[in-house]
This record gives structure tokens, C-alpha cells and sequence, in this order.
């Protein structure tokens, strides 16, 4: 019994040490304010928030890749990318990039991760919440799902 | 970017693992099954 | 009175009973669980819609969000077993733990799979050490480290009782997964369907997902209680063996 607690304790010390050491790590990525507040450092960091309407200019020619603005409503960073986007990138989706700020104020990216909203919803809603004007999803979150059947009902005839 | 294969794979892998499980413990089942029986039918016939 | 309730419990925990009445439920216990299953999946992949944004890869969700719940849900029927082993040393509880574990370890397992295979094409990546992630991927590890712990020892009872303290420390857990993408930034969403408030799922892509985790669930079910029938069985055969060894030998000493 006593070598059981002592292996419980162990391992139970072991998990809150594992958990300790990894705090630091938890928070997967900054916000823009957070980026803008701090100081430059020229240390690589994840990115995180919503791509700004308005801001993207996918790169035409040879080599694929964008300029874009991330934001969080109060601070929006400027990101330069090369590279393939992930198919969900686009204005107003949320966005996890990986790179250096440059002492220009310009971040450069080595990885575009989109993050997904808790949102789905067939095509069907998204394009009647649209065009009833209710939602444009380059601005943001959509509405409570609770409004979402409410366009398919008042639709007007034809 | 062709989607088909992540579906697919995802779906092997999500129906098969149970599959598996629950083959693996039917085998188990019978076995003990018929080890059991031949246990107590050799106990039967044993001293009595 | 409490000599009374004890033996109550016992009568119906008692293995033999155990097996009599398993054998009765197993077979409702599969078919109903294959059958949901299968026309929950079906329902999914041809008759549900595309979402807006991934269009069909929305359907690796039926198969991901059961085996995430279980993953969870299982751990939690694990640590159950492991209370009730450890506190009142039931032998049905001993087997159920172990057998427990390596069921919910490819039940997470799966999860982990398929949400690699839905983070690639939507995400742009298969993995990252976000704190969901990295929160299901110890409760993994919890599993192996019970599958392991639990079979380590020469005395079984040690062993039960090693792998209940393992599995009711890592408890812990299943808070840190369930709250991870509230708590911190992450990449993974934060869930679509809470005890509160509607779900943010449109109802045409919700109810195979239902059927699908209800299914699953079934599945889970069936097959751990399968697994401790065998292993009440296993154990009596053991025991039978034993009993005739020692008589065989007392047999050679008398002559």
C-alpha cells in the first residue's frame, strides 16, 4: 500500500510539474494589442485575430502569397506571407500566424494557420443571413444561431 | 485541393477501431467460453 | 442497515449475475449501437449538408466530436470503476477498470486521428501544441500509463490498486480539456454545443451528429461490457485451474 501511495504521489507531482512548466506555453498565440504594447524584440511568436476587410492583397505572379492586416478591434498589424494559404483564409475569418515582427512594424510570416469558428452551417443560411443584410461574415462572428431560421421564414415571395 | 481522401481515411479509421474491438472481443468470448466448458465437463467426469 | 445495503449490492454485482444479465443486454447493447451508427453515418456523408465554409469537410465532424465526447466520457466511467474498486474492493470493478483502458485509449486515439485529418485541409496543419491538443493528448497518455500500471504487478490487487490511484489523480484533466479553449487562446473553436444556451450547429447538420454520438456511445458501451464478461470468465477459469492443481497435488501427497 505505502509503495501504490508513493507511486500515486510521484505521479501526481510529475503531472503538476508537467503542468507548471507548460503555463508559459498555454497561451497559443498574442492578440495585436498585446503585439503593439510590447516592445520589439525580434522573437518569433504566433499571431492571433480576425484578417481585416478590406486588407488583403494576394501577391499575383510567380510565387504565391499575401499582405494582409490582423486585427482585434483596437490594434491591427500588417503581415506579409509566402506561401500557400489555407482554404479557409479569407476577410473576416480568424487567423494563428507564425513569424518575426520586423523593426518596421511589419510582421513576417512563416505560417498561416486559419482557425475555425463554433459555428456551422449550411450554405443555404449563411447566404440568406447575408443577404438579408443580417451578417457579413468579413466583419466578424455570425449572429445566435437561435435567429439563423428566422430569414427562411419571413423570405419574401420570389 | 482535392478533400475526398481526409473524408475517407477518416472514416476508415473512426468505423474500423470499433470493428476491431468488437471482433477482438468476440474471439475472447468464445474462447473463455469453450475453455470453461471443457473445464467443467473434465470436472464433471473427474473423481465422482 | 448497512450490512443489508451492502449485500443488496452485491447481489447484483455479483459475477455470476454479472454474466446472466450482460448476456442478455450484449446483444441489444451491438445491434442497437451498429444500427445507429451506421445510419447516423450514412445520414451524414449523403443526405446532410456542406458547410458554408469547408463544404464537405464538415463531415469528418460525425466522426470526430462521438469519439472526442468518449474520450472524455470514457476516462470518467474509468476513474467510477477505479473509486468503487478502491473503496470497496469489488473484484467486477477491478476488471472493468482494466478493461476499460485500453478501449477508451483507441477511442482517443481515433479522436486524435480524425482531428488530424480535419485540422490538415481546414486548419492548414495537422497538429499544433495548442492547450485542447496538448490536454487530450496527456489524457492518452493517462490511458497507456493505467494500461501499463495496472498489468505491472506479480499481485493483481496490487495492480488494481496502483491503477485506481492513477486514474482518479488524472481526473484532473477532464476539466482542463472541457474548459481548455475557454480558458486560454487556442486554435482549436470552442464548442458548438454547451449545457447553456443553443447550439451555434445548423439543426440540419446537428442531428446526425446526435445519432452518431449516441451510437458510438452504444458502441463503447457494448464493448467494454463484452470485455469484462470475458474477463470474468477468464478469471474463473483461472480459478477453476488452480483449484484442481492444488486438489491434484493433495491428491500425489495423500498417495
Amino acid at each position: 500500500m505505502l509503495v501504490v501511495l508513493v507511486c500515486g504521489i510521484g505521479l501526481g507531482s510529475a503531472a503538476a510539474l508537467t503542468l507548471s512548466a507548460f503555463s508559459d506555453n498555454l497561451v497559443f498565440f498574442v492578440s495585436p494589442s498585446d503585439l503593439v504594447k510590447s516592445a520589439f524584440n525580434g522573437r518569433q511568436v504566433r499571431l492571433g485575430g480576425l484578417v481585416e476587410a478590406g486588407t488583403v492583397e494576394k501577391s499575383s505572379g510567380g510565387q504565391a502569397g499575401a499582405r494582409f492586416k490582423v486585427t482585434d478591434g483596437s490594434a491591427s498589424v500588417p503581415v506579409t506571407f509566402k506561401g500557400i494559404l489555407p482554404d479557409l483564409f479569407r476577410e473576416g475569418q480568424g487567423v494563428v500566424v507564425l513569424g518575426v515582427e520586423q523593426n518596421d512594424g511589419v510582421f513576417r510570416a512563416s505560417e498561416v494557420l486559419a482557425k475555425h469558428d463554433e459555428a456551422y452551417m449550411p450554405k443555404e443560411v449563411a447566404e440568406a443571413l447575408k443577404k438579408s443584410g443580417r451578417w457579413n461574415p468579413a466583419s466578424g462572428p455570425p449572429p445566435p444561431a437561435s435567429t439563423w431560421n428566422q430569414p427562411a421564414t419571413e423570405k419574401p415571395p420570389g | 485541393m482535392n478533400h475526398l481522401p481526409y473524408i475517407f481515411v477518416a472514416y476508415i479509421v473512426a468505423v474500423g477501431v470499433p470493428l476491431f474491438l468488437s471482433a477482438e472481443v468476440l474471439f475472447r468470448t468464445r474462447s473463455a467460453r469453450r475453455r470453461l466448458l471443457s473445464i467443467d465437463t473434465r470436472r464433471g467426469r473427474g473423481p465422482a | 442497515m448497512p450490512a443489508r445495503s451492502g449485500r443488496t449490492l452485491h447481489r447484483f454485482a455479483n459475477p455470476g449475475q454479472f454474466l446472466r444479465l450482460s448476456g442478455v443486454v450484449l446483444p441489444w447493447l451491438f445491434w442497437a449501437g451498429g444500427l445507429l451508427t451506421a445510419g447516423s453515418l450514412l445520414w451524414g456523408v449523403f443526405m446532410a449538408p456542406g458547410d458554408w465554409q469547408q463544404g464537405d469537410m464538415v463531415k469528418i465532424m460525425y466522426v470526430h466530436v462521438p469519439f472526442a465526447w468518449l474520450a472524455s466520457a470514457g476516462y470518467f466511467s474509468l476513474a467510477m470503476a477505479s473509486f468503487v474498486s478502491l473503496v470497496w474492493r469489488h473484484p467486477l470493478a477491478d476488471l472493468a477498470a482494466a478493461e476499460i483502458g485500453p478501449v477508451g485509449a483507441c477511442f482517443t486515439a481515433v479522436c486524435l486521428a480524425t482531428g488530424s485529418l480535419w485540422g490538415k485541409p481546414t486548419w492548414g496543419t495537422w497538429w499544433v501544441w495548442d492547450a485542447r491538443l496538448t490536454s487530450v493528448f496527456i489524457l492518452f497518455l493517462l490511458y497507456l500509463g493505467h494500461i501499463a500500471l495496472i498489468r505491472a504487478f506479480d499481485d493483481p490487487t496490487r495492480g488494481y490498486r496502483a491503477g485506481a490511484i492513477l486514474a482518479l489523480v488524472g481526473v484532473i484533466n477532464l476539466p482542463i480539456i472541457k474548459f481548455s479553449v475557454d480558458w486560454w487562446n487556442t486554435l482549436h473553436q470552442p464548442a458548438s454545443i454547451g449545457l447553456t444556451g443553443a447550439p451555434t450547429i445548423a439543426a440540419s447538420l446537428l442531428w446526425p451528429l446526435l445519432f452518431s454520438a449516441i451510437g458510438f456511445t452504444l458502441l463503447f458501451a457494448a464493448i467494454v461490457v463484452a470485455r469484462t464478461r470475458a474477463a470474468v470468465m477468464e478469471r474463473r477459469i483461472r480459478s477453476l485451474l488452480m483449484a484442481r492443481a492444488t486438489s491434484a497435488s493433495g491428491e500425489e501427497v495423500a498417495a
